[in-house]
């Protein structure tokens, strides 16, 4: 299991660096160094990479540049920060347009400060990040597993900030689908989520105690309405969504009907009520960029 | 059943292998450059820890074609190493390699565009010269299966110079080597950053991988179908043409697109037809 | 024999019916209904004869031969008048010649002409029968509801003449059956230069000038192409004593082949074969229905089908090997431009002509397995280049461009058409579709018979490989498409292409049956022996197929465990993904386009090279033949 230190490919950015950091680096490819016997590879492409190397600080123009770059890498992953200008911005620190080192916009697993630092701390500060590489991935893999272990149970008020950060990060995807970021479940402050609890029945999906899934639900009438079921992004896919709404379903068991909603575009949204066992009714207009689409099941027709 | 076994030996040994030869490539080309290289098992190493990799894609479906060109490269090696027909391998290979392309193009993103092109490109310049091959033991064997022209006395090389040479030509192409890397370049090669695998990681970049691995051994497989005749010599030769795909690689610097079609073209036509033409006028 | 007549007749009938239909509902519903007649008889055609060797009929056509003679006077005036009002002037000379010998020849030599048998059917009448009476009728149907988008959409200003169009259409349809089912010669003659006319009036139906010339330069090829049929029948009769095709072929076999290589100029001309081809690719401003008919999947097949039917006489002859090597120029020079055509009608007519030079490369070899090769070529590409011209009419209508590069994110877009589209592209060249089987089976053949000819195909498909897999490419890549075009498409569109995709990939998956049942019969009647694709072989490519069909089931598991990220900018995504920050700030998107190597591969560098080396070999043929 141990491979990850064995072919660690590099990916190498250089910040505001006066490049002097930057040629040590490939200085350590070249024959004297040559840590390509440790089997490193730079790769020019984050998709590719495990280690991303900065040399230099950062300033605005490339701290989009960098989380992009972050972004793309595939997990797990380290930043290695090389040359003190990444690890605090070294003298530039205090210029205009320095916004500091690496730190500042990203998580930074292995510091290597000089001026220039030398091939040698390089290689070094490349070693130690293997290993931070390796028990990154141990954790994933724990993540992964544990995820059998998830239970599902009411939410209380407390739990009212946890459920509405996952609120907002779960409708990033929705949001994105319309083009259209002014959208209630992204606005919504912590003080009328709370004032939702008062009305409103929470369901909390929990994984080694962090909230990963929740779903709402109120009766009015006959008909329960069941709405904001959020799944975090990492957990998507694995059937919690799908439990989320059994349990609620279950919970509101004397309805004799129940009605959810959710966006036109949303297609697997919509095939995932279809499956469980509802049909669209309406349909109608919010504004220019989306429609909403409800969709009710009767209760007869319960799935378990 | 024999036909079985030399298919389960091929799934089986061909990416081993491959991927000893592409660490002896790695490693050859260090020393080389005077340095000391990675371990010989460097690419299984490489592999394993893809696999171990997130796998981040840009459109949904992309992997699909990786998968499929997997599959159906270590289908063209198990047609070819079972002694069925040539062109039907060669057919094959063609529809494994566009799968792959054709990844290249769902991936949606300016760099495995150009790669997909560029592939697209080496592709028209090197199909007619493997086909050409083909033809050409046709001509010497009487049969276009392999089992005929592995059995076929007498080494086929002498028959087919010209073909030989040409079919060297373009191997530089196949297994991505200088001066032909222009499409999806291993390693140090950043030009197109990486071409038609620019968008892969994870799993799907371990089967890309894999996939070259049972390519590169069918290759050698089509150099060896020339010395057929003995099998010791014929596996020493083959490994000597690696060796020389190498040693150019480390020589010559990369040539840009219309170099690499029209020189093809042209090694093609005056060694691989000309071969064809003389072999033509002697049988009369 | 009377379903063969009906098949000539009915259409005819169901033109003029059409002709005077003015409401279009229930023209919609005559068309359909009669396009289903066709097809259903034409099948019929083919379970009737399963087991028949080749079958002649005699008539009493005395009437009938008055009737041919009395409507080709009146096509003659029509063409003269419209030569002259149009300054067309070659054409009107053309057609002046054509009628004087024609005239000379009916008065000196009509009494005496005996014709055996004029009507014939054998296996490969049966194939071209199911080619025309199927995807005929399918592109017949198709019609309907692209001319309808067609007039109320795209050319509100054009007057609205679909009763003449469908009429056309089917007058076409008629005269196809002409063709494949005469044996006597004079009356192939006749259906031929029916075909000649309808096509110049379906190439000007949008009265363009563009249009106009066009159709003039189609006529005008096509007329000498007549001109070369007549002058083959008349030197037939002359020195020979018959018109018929049979004893045409008979005595090809014997040596005498001035007739045959006549008669094959016509239908080199009729295949837009070098140095012809440009009337075909003016042709291409005709409405879409047009282009798929009759210059892909059905017209151009009469020429190619003149030539195959003197393949036996061809074999081991100069001629035949001139014949070869005009098909072969063709092929590789065509599918060499193919790859710097951005116009997607234009890439399509391009490997048209591509592939009738195939089939006449094969003609020209004559051997059994050649013709084996080009039965299955005829077959798919029929299929397969239709059901592309139909998918880009539907598209064209659609996203209002022709050009490929507008059809990037198609699968997003129109994924139902795109998937069939990439369907259509994968069957003209990958394999273990069709066109892969016939290239496989012409390289065969050619390796025995000439290894110097496979150049030519092996240059040349690998030119095609480029231009099919850059455009499929171009299909699936997806930059910022989220809308569905597809809303609205008419099911008289839509219905032709489920059949044709299905059709195509069911051929392939079919095709040893095809060619058990048909090709191998006919190869057989012909040669005395035939090829056939070995067993194992056949097993191979079914596995092959298989698995390739597995391709769009992987898609049920849609991506589940990735994660969508942007594209590689080096960075500098910004907003969604595809835009990018420039220089100084500014904002870009991102811009894919395919390579079209117009310095290497443009029409005006190498077409003029493939006209005159096909010039040079058409000339040779000729002092070939003086000799």
């Amino acid at each position: 299991m141990a491979y990850l230190k064995r072919s660690p490919w590099i990916i190498h950015y250089d910040g505001t660096s006066c490049n002097g950091c930057d040629i040590e680096v490939l200085a350590s490819l070249a024959p004297r160094y040559d840590v390509e016997r440790l089997g490193v590879i730079n790769t020019g492409n984050p998709k590719h990479a495990d280690i991303l190397l900065i040399t230099g600080s950062v300033n605005d123009q490339n701290r989009e540049v960098i989380q992009n770059i972050y972004e793309q890498m595939p997990d797990p992953k380290v930043i290695v920060a090389i040359g003190i200008c990444a690890t605090s911005g070294g003298i530039f620190s205090e210029c205009y347009n320095v916004l500091g080192g690496v730190n500042k916009v990203l998580p930074v697993d292995v510091y290597v400060p000089g001026c220039a630092a030398r091939p040698e701390s390089i290689i070094d500060g490349v070693v130690k990040a293997l290993k931070i590489l390796e028990e990154k991935k141990h954790k994933l893999v724990e993540m992964q597993l544990s995820r059998e272990a998830f239970i599902i149970e009411p939410a209380t008020i407390e739990d009212a900030a946890e459920i509405l950060a996952l609120q907002k990060l779960a409708y990033q995807s929705e949001a994105e689908l319309y083009n259209d970021f002014s959208f209630p479940p992204l606005l919504q402050t912590l003080t009328e989520l709370k004032e939702d609890f008062k009305t409103i029945i929470f369901f909390k999906a929990v994984i080694n105690g962090v909230i990963i899934g929740s779903v709402r639900g109120c009766v009015k009438g006959d008909t329960c309405y069941i709405y904001r079921r959020i799944v975090h992004p990492m957990y998507q896919n694995l059937g919690i969504g799908k439990k989320l709404m059994n349990d609620i379903e279950f919970h509101f068991g004397f309805a004799s009907r129940f009605e959810v909603l959710t966006g036109h575009k949303s297609r697997r949204n919509i095939n995932f009520y279809e499956r469980l066992g509802y049909k669209q009714f309406k349909c109608e207009k919010v504004n220019d960029k989306r429609h909403r689409v409800y969709l009710e099941k009767i209760a007869d027709r319960i799935r378990v | 059943m024999k036909t079985f076994l030399m298919i389960l030996a091929y799934i089986i040994f061909a990416p081993v292998l491959g991927a000893v030869l592409s660490g002896l490539d790695r490693r050859v080309t260090a020393r080389m450059q005077s340095r000391v290289g990675p371990p010989i098992l460097q690419p299984i190493y490489d592999v394993l820890k893809l696999i171990q990799k997130d796998s981040l894609v840009v459109r949904r479906s992309q992997n699909f074609y990786v998968a499929f060109f997997l599959v159906f490269i270590i289908f063209t090696g198990s047609l070819f190493f079972s002694g069925k027909d040539l062109l039907l391998v060669i057919f094959a290979l063609t529809l494994a390699d566009i799968f792959f392309v054709l990844g290249g193009y769902k991936a949606s993103s300016p760099y495995s565009i150009i790669g997909a092109h560029r592939s697209l490109i080496q592709m028209m310049a090197y199909e007619p010269i493997i086909i050409l091959v083909a033809v050409g033991m046709y001509m010497v064997t009487k049969s276009f299966y392999v089992a005929d022209i592995v059995s076929h006395p007498g080494q086929i090389f002498y028959h087919l110079p010209g073909i030989f040479f040409s079919f060297l030509y373009i191997l530089a192409m196949k297994f991505s080597k200088s001066p032909f890397d222009l499409a999806y370049s291993h390693h140090a090669h950043q030009e197109l950053v990486k071409g038609l695998t620019t968008e892969f990681s994870g799993k799907s970049l371990a089967m890309i991988e894999v996939a070259h691995w049972y390519e590169n051994m069918l290759m050698l497989g089509f150099v060896w179908l020339f010395f057929a005749d003995n099998i010791l010599v014929g596996a020493a030769l083959t490994l000597a043409v690696y060796f020389f795909i190498i040693l150019v690689d480390n020589v010559f610097a990369r040539v840009k697109w219309e170099m690499a079609l029209m020189s093809s073209l042209l090694v093609g036509l005056l060694l691989g037809v000309g071969n064809i033409i003389v072999l033509f006028f002697i049988r009369r | 024999m009377n379903l063969l007549i009906f098949l000539i007749a009915f259409p005819a009938l169901t033109a003029f019916v059409l002709l005077f239909l003015k409401n279009d509902k229930i023209r919609a519903i005559t068309i359909t209904s009669a396009a289903a007649i066709l097809s259903i008889s034409s099948i019929a055609l083919l379970i009737i004869n399963f087991h028949q060797e080749i079958q002649y009929f005699s008539l009493e056509t005395h009437y009938i031969d008055k009737a041919m003679f009395f409507i080709e006077v009146l096509l003659t005036i029509y063409i003269f008048y419209i030569g002259w009002k149009y300054k067309k002037y070659i054409v009107s000379g053309l057609i002046s010649v054509q009628f004087l010998i024609m005239a000379f020849f009916e008065t000196k030599y009509n009494r005496d002409i005996i014709v055996e048998h004029v009507l014939l059917v054998d296996k490969f009448s049966i194939i071209m029968a199911i080619i025309i009476g199927v995807i005929g009728s399918l592109t017949c149907i198709y019609a309907i509801g692209y001319m309808k988008d067609y007039h109320s959409e795209h050319h509100k200003a054009l007057k609205d003449n679909r009763r003449f169009f469908s009429f056309l259409m089917f007058i076409f349809l008629s005269a196809m059956f002409g063709i494949i089912f005469s044996n006597n010669l004079l009356w192939l003659y006749f259906f031929w230069e029916i075909t000649t006319l309808s096509s110049f009036l379906l190439i000007g139906y949008n009265k363009t000038p563009e249009a106009r010339n066009n159709a003039f330069r189609a006529l005008e090829f096509n007329l000498l192409g007549g001109l070369a049929f007549l002058i083959g029948i008349i030197y037939l009769y002359r020195f020979y004593g018959v018109v018929e095709l049979d004893k045409a072929i008979y005595l090809g076999k014997l040596g005498a082949l001035v007739p045959a290589a006549l008669i094959s100029f016509a239908g080199l001309t009729k295949s837009a074969q070098m140095p012809f081809s440009s009337w075909l690719l003016g042709a291409m401003v005709a409405p879409t229905p047009v282009s798929a008919l009759l210059h892909s999947s059905t017209m151009v097949k009469a020429g190619v089908y003149i030539i195959l039917r003197f393949a036996s006489a061809l074999q081991g002859t100069v001629l035949g090997l001139i014949l070869a090597l005009i098909g072969g120029t063709t092929f590789l020079v065509t599918s060499l431009i193919a790859i710097s055509q951005s116009d997607a009608k234009k890439a399509l007519a391009y490997s048209t002509i591509a592939n009738l030079g195939l089939i006449v490369l094969c003609a020209g070899v004559g051997t059994y397995e050649a013709l084996w090769a080009a039965m299955l070529l005829i077959i798919f590409h029929a299929v397969t280049k239709c059901l592309l011209f139909l998918c880009v009419g539907a598209v064209e209508h659609r996203i209002h461009s022709r050009d490929i590069e507008d059809m990037s994110g198609l699968i997003i877009s129109m994924p139902k058409i795109s998937i069939m589209m990439q369907i259509g592209m994968v069957g003209m060249f990958l394999a273990p579709f069709g066109m892969l089987i016939s290239k496989w089976a012409v390289l065969k053949a050619l390796v025995d018979f000439n290894p110097l000819l496979a150049v030519f195909v092996i240059f040349g498909s690998s030119a095609t490989l480029f231009f099919w897999v850059k455009w499929l490419g171009k299909i699936i890549t997806v930059v910022n498409q989220e809308y569905d075009l597809e809303e609205g498409m008419n099911k008289t569109e839509t219905v032709p292409l489920y059949i044709l995709a299905f059709l195509t990939i069911g051929l392939c998956g079919l095709f040893p049956l095809v060619s058990t049942a048909l090709i191998q019969p006919y190869v057989m009647e012909i040669y005395g022996m035939t090829l056939a694709m070995s067993q194992g072989n056949i097993v191979i490519m079914t596995i092959m197929l298989a698995m390739v069909m597995l391709f769009p089931l992987s898609f049920i598991n849609y991506g589940k465990r990735v994660k969508v990220v942007d594209a590689y900018l080096g960075g500098a995504n910004i907003e969604t993904g595809t835009r990018f920050r420039g220089a100084a700030g500014s904002v870009k998107d991102m811009a894919m386009k395919n390579y079209y190597m117009e310095k290497y591969f443009g029409e005006k560098r190498l077409y003029r090279f493939g006209v005159l080396f096909c010039f040079i070999f058409i000339i040779s043929m000729f002092m070939v033949l003086v000799k």
